[in-house]
């Protein structure tokens, strides 16, 4: 049952991504119990490119990712920093020399990527606006 | 070569100048270049910049300090670039021997993400020697160049000026040296320069020469005529009558012809530099001379004078001397002296003089020239006694023995008479068979001891030659005193006949009677005695 409840729920997001990826926001996510309320775009860009690895209030904060061009992944890029994945990718290549290393934590997909930020108190995501589930607090909505 | 000849003189203006706008200008490309390198440094920084500001941004972004380490040793790795620095808020990366200046660039670092977002500083200095030493190396490489430039157009402007100016010049030079002025010479105009200045020069040194040869044909036509006419007045002067002398103001002879020549020889006087003022010592009467001289020069005009010269001779000789002041082109006064030979013509008038004055037959003093005598004396008031002489018994010699036989007879009572009287005595043949006598200062007594010699000289008979007859003749004479019996002269002389008509009377009586006086005579008429 379980397993058919998940499959149903795979096909169905399957099914909504295809639409997510027209017009659907992307949403940044944060764990229910997470104190942060809201965002700024900059503390989100300063959080995601590396720059800072905890929230306003020094709670230490882990970036959840997902792996490879995932498509929900380049949008996000796209819509916070305005560059291609690739741009976003060779920054990192380049901070990977100066032996700074990434505090991300990489995920295979956006449940998987949902699943670990109700785990963590700490983590910090990105998912399409339709995947919001109670577990999670928005702090920032991207092209809205 | 010349040392202020053309070349040496163009050579030395263009070395001059090239080096004074080789200095200028290298200077001032320095300057120029400086500047320039400046700008293309600054330029070039930019270009730094805009290839390193992706990492310094990042750097920045991050306060990454080993990122911003390499952007600021890669900077400086740059020649251009002194020192570079990164400052963020909480960074700050920087060189070694960075030190913030004037002339630090800054470049403002912006967030990667966030354009908007200023997240740090890079300063760039610029490396000013590297960018002096460019400079110095691009103007060095200028100055070579001009240099180079400079002494290529000295060699062409000294070559060009050589073969253009100064070799034609010379050799202009060279052709006037060996013309000689007046001949038919000219210059032949150097091909390159048909239609040049030099050319024209040619043309030019031509028509002079040209000018130069009509000139000294013309030079040539005048000595000629000049020498032909010298040597007429040579031989006028040399051949002329006349002698003619210059002299100057002390008397020194500065020229004399021939003429001259044969007086001095004539008066046997040796040939002397100097003969005094005007010739003076060659004359009596130097005070005639210069009398004459003072008076005609006056006047302005030339002396005319007739005197004698000095002379060792019995000849005497005459001249007429002129006299004549000239003045020489430098003010000097100078006498011009001619001496016309006048003895012939002195004679011939002495000698008129003699036949006016004298009786041809006895030479002694006609009437005329005695009644000459007679106005000198009364003029003069001199007292003398007048005796007037007739012969008796002459007329019957006259018509016996002819009137050669009178003639002789009256030289010989002429030279009779004239024995018996004193020097200043005169005996003129008044007329026919008459005398006067005129003894000057003479007394009574005095004039009856020379009428008792008289009457007895003639008294003594004469022996005619042609005839061989001896005849004598006696004389009546009348004498009368001057002033004493009269003052004016012809009633003088007729007191003088009357005393001696009444002579004659009485010789009828008395044949010894041969005097009587003028005051005796009147007596005797006042008396009434005869």
């Amino acid at each position: 049952m379980t397993k058919l409840t998940q499959a149903i729920t795979i096909l169905l997001l399957m099914h909504c991504i295809g639409s997510v990826q027209a017009n659907e926001p992307l949403v940044v996510v944060v764990n229910k119990a997470n104190p942060v309320a809201e965002l700024s775009r900059s503390e989100l860009i300063d959080l995601f490119m590396g720059k800072y690895v905890a929230f306003p209030n020094d709670d230490m904060a882990i970036p959840v990712e997902l792996n490879g061009n995932h498509k929900i992944k380049v949008e996000f890029y796209q819509e916070l920093v305005g560059m291609p994945l690739s741009r976003v990718n060779a920054y990192w290549s380049r901070l990977r020399f100066t032996g700074r290393k990434r505090a991300a934590v990489f995920k295979a997909n956006e449940i998987d990527l949902i699943a670990f930020i109700i785990a963590n108190k700490q983590a910090i995501g990105y998912v399409p606006q339709s995947l919001i589930t109670e577990d999670l607090k928005v702090v920032y909505i991207l092209n809205e | 070569m010349n040392k202020s000849g053309l070349v040496i003189r163009l050579a030395v203006v263009i070395v001059f100048t090239a080096v004074i706008v080789g200095l200028i200008t290298t200077q001032l490309f320095y300057r120029f270049t400086f500047i320039s390198e400046q700008n293309l440094g600054k330029q070039s920084i930019k270009q730094l910049y805009n290839t390193v500001s992706p990492t310094a941004s990042i750097a920045s972004y991050l306060n990454e300090k080993e990122l911003a380490e390499e952007v600021v040793n890669g900077l400086i790795s740059n020649d251009i670039v002194t020192s570079a620095a990164i400052q963020t808020d909480t960074l700050l990366v920087e060189s070694k021997n960075y030190k913030k200046s004037i002339s630090t660039l800054e470049f403002d670092l912006f967030s990667p993400f966030q354009k908007e977002k200023k997240v740090g500083v890079l300063f760039v200095k610029i490396n000013d020697n590297y960018l002096a030493d460019k400079a110095d190396k691009i103007s060095t490489t200028n100055a070579f160049v001009v240099a180079v430039e400079a002494l290529i157009i000295t060699v062409i402007s000294i070559l060009v000026t050589y073969y253009v100016i100064t070799r034609p010049i010379l050799n202009i030079g060279k052709a006037l040296h060996s013309i000689i002025p007046g001949t038919s010479q000219r210059i032949n105009k150097p091909a390159s320069h048909q239609k040049s200045e030099i050319g024209q020069l040619t043309e030019d040194v031509n028509d002079l020469l040209a000018k130069a040869e009509q000139q000294m044909l013309r030079e040539k036509v005048l000595r000629s005529e000049v020498q032909v006419l010298e040597s007429r007045f040579r031989m006028l002067f040399e051949n002329a009558t006349s002698g003619i002398v210059l002299v100057d103001s002390q008397g020194d002879i500065l020229l004399y012809n021939e003429s001259f020549e044969r007086f001095i020889e004539k008066l046997n006087l040796p040939l002397k530099k100097n003969y005094g003022n005007y010739l003076q010592d060659l004359f009596i009467m130097k005070k005639d001379l210069h009398e004459h001289i003072r008076i005609a020069f006056a006047n302005n005009e030339s002396a005319a004078v007739e005197l004698e010269l000095i002379s060792y001779q019995d000849e005497k000789i005459w001249v007429q001397v002129v006299v004549t002041l000239l003045m020489t082109d430098d003010f000097q006064e100078n006498y011009q002296i001619t001496l016309h030979d006048i003895s012939k013509r002195k004679q011939q008038i002495s000698l008129l003089d003699q036949k006016a004055n004298y009786d041809g037959l006895t030479n002694l003093l006609n009437r005329q020239a005695a009644e000459q005598k007679l106005n000198q004396l009364t003029h003069a008031r001199i007292p003398f006694a007048l005796i007037m002489m007739d012969l008796n018994d002459f007329k019957p010699i006259n018509d016996i023995y002819g009137h050669d036989a009178g003639d002789e007879l009256l030289i010989h009572v002429s030279s009779q008479l004239l024995k018996s009287l004193r020097a200043a005595d005169l005996l003129s043949r008044w007329g026919g068979d008459e005398f006067v006598i005129i003894l000057p200062n003479a007394s009574r007594k005095e004039v009856i001891n020379v009428c008792a010699k008289l009457s007895s000289k003639l008294s003594k008979p004469y022996h005619l030659s042609q005839h061989e007859k001896s005849v004598s003749v006696t004389a009546s004479m009348g004498v009368s005193f001057y002033p004493d019996n009269q003052v004016e002269l012809l009633e003088l002389i007729r007191s003088a006949d009357k005393a001696m008509y009444q002579v004659k009377k009485e010789k009828s009586v008395n044949s010894n009677k041969y005097l009587a006086f003028t005051s005796d005579v009147a007596n005797l008429n006042n008396d009434s005695k005869w």
